[in-house]
């Protein structure tokens, strides 16, 4: 049996559960297990009806007054239960800050191994491995866990798709599991979550960037990148001098004194790519530079580079991303 | 009569300075010893320059200092004649009428004369003129100092009017033996004390600029945290300052309109000193957000005609911090950068790997190579400052030069040292010692004025010797012969002097601060620029004392951090921007990055170009 642990709060599932039930569905193509997803909390019926439409065994919800809000000693006691209850053989998590939080206590706690940031699953002979990065990702190892069942494995956030999780035929049967959960035993008190004065604008979590540098000449041509930004469904953002001239808002800065992105396109209009701005956007995964200086810095790091007059370039691109 | 009453006020007046002064050398002798007497012949000539030639005083406000030196060089002068008026008053013997005394007290008459002219022109600059750096209050106890300094000459020539025994001789005798005694009194408390202390602070200040010991970790050493950690010569300096505001007004922080005020670093710390607040963190005694306004470009240090070292009080201060977890938020970035990838970037070096490749550079074998390029952190990873590397590769190839790399270098660990990360600093300089000890180089080679200080000067504190020299000065050198040799070549020369005439153009230097100023080298970039075809126009500061890009003390990734004020980087650019040359040329990959980005934002079509790719594109 393979656990999903899902993850929700305030009746809001999280979306990493879903890379996690892909993750699951990998791993029980390979034993041959069946999925049950727990869901656990306390009113979490629209988050476990909204997860019985993948293709698993069954939802679970382990609901509990104690299990709300959040804290480390009600989920490890609740989840204990839950996963002697169904004799589960792998427990699968999604490695979001909550799950670091609870799962090294809930595997220490059953003395049982535990996987953390796991990005794929290889069969290695007749084991199956976790591929983990290690050395701050300079290597990456396949680790087989030993010991008894069940096995705690952590999934990295983004390492499977979401969109990639079976959905089944017809929603999964749903139950509740009924556990007890000692109130006077937890010993955290939490306090409403502290939210951070968010900047208004977040670009370290944009999938896609349209970023303008001083090749867009005049404030009035920020309304190109504009259109091309709302074609491809993009934020827009700047290199320093832009944002220095007003012409879109500090927020918007990328580089070492701005916002550091990783998104999965990074398109550079008119960026020369001085190293203070290549340091804040080095992480995106794919480059796509447009500049007229063949020997602009920005090339040395662009997967694909055009060298020509973006004022051209842009225009085309938007009609092509139209049709 | 008079011989009692005069004894009795100089016990007493001498008792006044005495308490005062003693009070002063408890604390200086509390301080954790910091007190160093190396270079002897360094500091003795430092000390013939600076203190008895008035060098640092008159350099930088030539009528000003020159007016301070007439007033000092006479005070020196009138030494024997108040020795000799005092032990005729205490009648313990009579000297003035020795023949020899009467030709003295001529000789004296034109000191007297300047110390008035220099003390007058003093008055009324400081009264009316109010220049910023003596600060916006007027100090009325220096205008009083200043009146009885102008008294006690007064008197002194009156004693050639009035004939001895007179009443008003009498009175005038009396009026220059009482000023005296109080201005005695007066000094330890006042600015005036630099009177006694400044010429040992200028003896006891470091050699090298920038000077700090490195902590030892084995001693749990962390740094400046509370008052008390000060080291005796900052507590010397502290009661030394002279409130010139020389530190201030050449500080790029102040200059851009920041809270960071060197002078006010001094007297907060003599005032906390004096306070008895020792255990009081320096944190709040300086405010943390000042401590990180500094750029350790060393102008105030270098400018200071008393002595004073600074640097060693706001990196001290900042090691305080970061051992307690309090540095800025851009700076834990950049510290996770050099833990991770050991460079301040936090790219991979494979990147590094790809440029050495590209630019088919060798490792080095000292066997094979006379000389070992250091790429640094900038030319390993920044495209753009590869440029000038490439250049420099050119020059290096066209000479004969035969020169390698490391296979690996780590970051010197220079922003991590003056930000006060010394655990970091000494992770990376260990490693890199070891690295370069395995490879033997004779000669090091770089375009990073940084690398240049912290490798040269600041790994001889783990016994590491090498010689390292910037890139500037080994390629003036290295085309010396050029413009002579050409001769020999008429097409050569034919050439060169084509382009020379055609190429004809006009260029502003700016001076790194850890080129011009640490190392002191202003002569060759220049010879190299006129040898190959520049006419100079020199911006407002230059030479060795620059105005700075900014970058320095890890305020290069503070970049944003511009409140209240404007960037240091816009400063600089803007004063580069007025000498009219559409052509700056740098020689540091820092200043490269800073101007660049002040330019852009300036949206300015001002031409950057690095010294390498200069003299490459017209050798």
């Amino acid at each position: 049996m393979i656990l999903v642990i899902a993850e929700q709060r305030d009746g809001k599932l999280n979306r990493a559960t879903w890379e996690t039930i892909a993750a699951a569905q990998q791993l029980a193509a390979a034993t041959s297990g069946p999925i049950t997803v727990v869901v656990p909390g306390a009113g979490v019926q629209t988050v476990a009806k909204e997860l019985a439409a993948a293709e698993v065994k069954e939802v679970v919800t382990v609901e509990n007054p104690a299990l709300e809000p959040y804290t480390p000693d009600g989920f490890t006691a609740a989840l204990q239960a839950a996963i002697t209850e169904l004799a589960a053989t792998h427990v699968l998590l999604p490695h979001t800050y909550q799950t670091r939080d609870f799962a090294p206590k809930l595997a220490a706690r059953m003395d049982r191994a535990l996987l953390t940031d796991v990005t794929g699953i290889r069969s290695a002979g007749a084991d199956t491995a976790f591929v983990r990065p290690m050395f701050q990702g300079k290597l990456t190892a396949d680790v087989v866990p030993q010991g008894p069942a069940p096995h705690f494995v952590t999934f990295q956030i983004g390492a499977y798709r979401a969109d990639q999780a079976a959905k089944g035929a017809s929603p999964a049967p749903m139950r509740a599991l009924t556990v007890a959960v000692d109130a006077a035993a937890i010993r955290e008190k939490p306090e409403p979550p502290f939210q951070q004065a968010k900047q208004a604008v977040d670009l370290s979590q944009a999938e896609r960037i349209v970023s303008v540098g001083r090749g867009i000449k005049e404030q009035a041509n920020i309304a190109l990148a504009q259109k091309l930004a709302e074609a491809l469904g993009a934020e827009i953002a700047a290199s320093r001098p832009i944002c220095d001239a007003g012409w879109l808002p500090m927020e918007r800065q990328v580089g070492s004194s701005g916002q550091t992105v990783a998104p999965k396109l990074y398109l550079a209009l008119g960026i020369s790519g001085a190293i203070q701005h290549l340091v804040g956007m080095k992480g995106a995964s794919t480059i796509v530079a447009i500049n007229k200086d063949p020997d602009a810095p920005i090339f040395e790091v662009a997967d694909y580079g055009i060298v020509g007059d973006l004022f051209e370039i842009v225009p085309a691109i938007i009609e092509a991303v139209k049709q | 009569m008079q011989t009692v009453a005069f004894w009795i006020l100089l016990l007493l007046f001498v008792g006044a300075f005495a308490a005062q002064v003693a009070r002063r050398v408890q604390l200086v002798a509390a301080a954790p010893n910091t007190f160093s007497l190396d270079r002897l012949g360094f500091r003795t000539s430092r000390f013939l320059l600076d203190v008895v030639l008035q060098r640092r005083t008159i350099r930088e406000r030539p009528l000003a200092g020159l007016m301070h030196a007439f007033v000092f060089w006479g005070f020196v002068a009138f030494a024997g004649y108040t020795l000799v008026e005092f032990l005729y008053g205490l009648g313990l013997v009579d000297l003035t009428h020795a023949r020899w005394f009467h030709a003295y007290r001529i000789a004296l008459t034109p000191f007297a004369t300047l110390v008035l002219l220099g003390i007058v022109y003093l008055l009324i600059r400081r009264v009316f003129v109010r220049p910023p750096g003596l600060g916006p209050k007027l100090s009325l106890e220096s205008v009083v100092i200043g009146l009885f300094i102008a008294t006690l000459m007064i008197t002194f020539l009156l004693t050639f009017q009035l004939v001895e025994g007179t009443l008003a001789a009498h009175i005038n005798w009396w009026v220059h033996a009482l000023v005296i005694l109080v201005f005695m009194a007066l000094i330890p408390s006042s600015k005036h004390l630099h009177l006694v202390l400044s010429p040992i602070t200028v003896f006891l200040k470091s050699p090298e600029l920038g000077n700090l010991a490195n902590l030892d970790f084995e001693k749990e050493q962390v740094g400046l945290e509370t008052v008390k950690d000060l080291g005796s010569k900052s507590v010397l300096d502290a009661f030394t300052c002279v409130e010139c505001g020389r530190c201030q007004v050449n500080c790029p922080a102040w200059g851009a309109g920041k809270e960071l005020n060197p002078k006010t670093i001094i007297l907060q710390t003599q005032d906390a000193l004096l306070a008895g607040e020792r255990e009081r963190k320096l944190g709040e005694v300086y405010s943390e957000k000042v401590l990180w306004q500094c750029t350790t470009c060393g102008a105030c240090e270098n400018q200071c005609p008393v002595g004073i070292e600074h640097l060693p009080i706001l990196i001290g201060s900042r090691r305080g911090l970061v051992s307690n977890g309090d540095a800025p938020d851009y700076l834990g970035a950049m510290y996770n950068n050099l833990e991770r990838r050991s460079n301040i970037w936090g790219l991979g070096y494979d990147q590094r790997t790809k440029f050495v490749q590209s630019a088919a550079l060798e490792t080095f074998d000292p066997a094979k190579h006379d000389v070992l390029v250091w790429l640094g952190c900038a030319g390993s990873f920044d495209a753009d400052f590869q440029k000038s590397l490439r250049a420099l590769f050119g020059i290096l190839l066209a000479r004969k030069v035969k020169f390698g790399v490391l296979s690996k270098e780590r970051c010197t660990g220079d922003p991590a040292k003056r930000t006060g990360n010394e655990y970091m600093y000494q992770e990376l300089a260990k490693a890199n010692i070891a690295d370069l000890e395995a490879a033997g180089p004779k000669k090091i080679l770089t375009s990073c004025p940084h690398c240049v200080k912290t490798i040269g000067d600041d790994y001889k504190k783990f016994g590491y010797q090498v010689e390292i020299v910037h890139s500037s000065v080994y390629i003036e050198e290295l085309t010396r012969d050029l413009v002579r040799g050409a001769k020999a070549d008429p097409l050569q020369s034919a050439k060169a002097s084509a382009e020379r005439s055609n190429g004809h153009e006009t260029v502003t230097f700016h001076d790194p601060c850890y080129l011009g100023r640490y190392a002191g080298k202003v002569d060759e970039p220049r010879a190299l620029l006129t040898r190959f075809g520049a006419t100079i126009t020199e911006p407002e500061r230059n030479r060795d004392n620059p105005f700075c890009c900014g970058a320095g003390g890890g305020l290069l990734f503070a970049d944003k951090e511009e409140e209240p004020g404007s960037r240091i980087s816009d400063v600089r650019f803007k004063q580069l921007q007025a000498t009219g040359a559409n052509t700056v040329v740098t020689a540091c990959p820092f200043c490269s990055i800073m101007l660049k980005g002040a330019q852009a934002s300036a949206q300015a079509d001002t031409q950057f170009v690095d010294l390498m790719t200069f003299v490459k594109d017209r050798l």
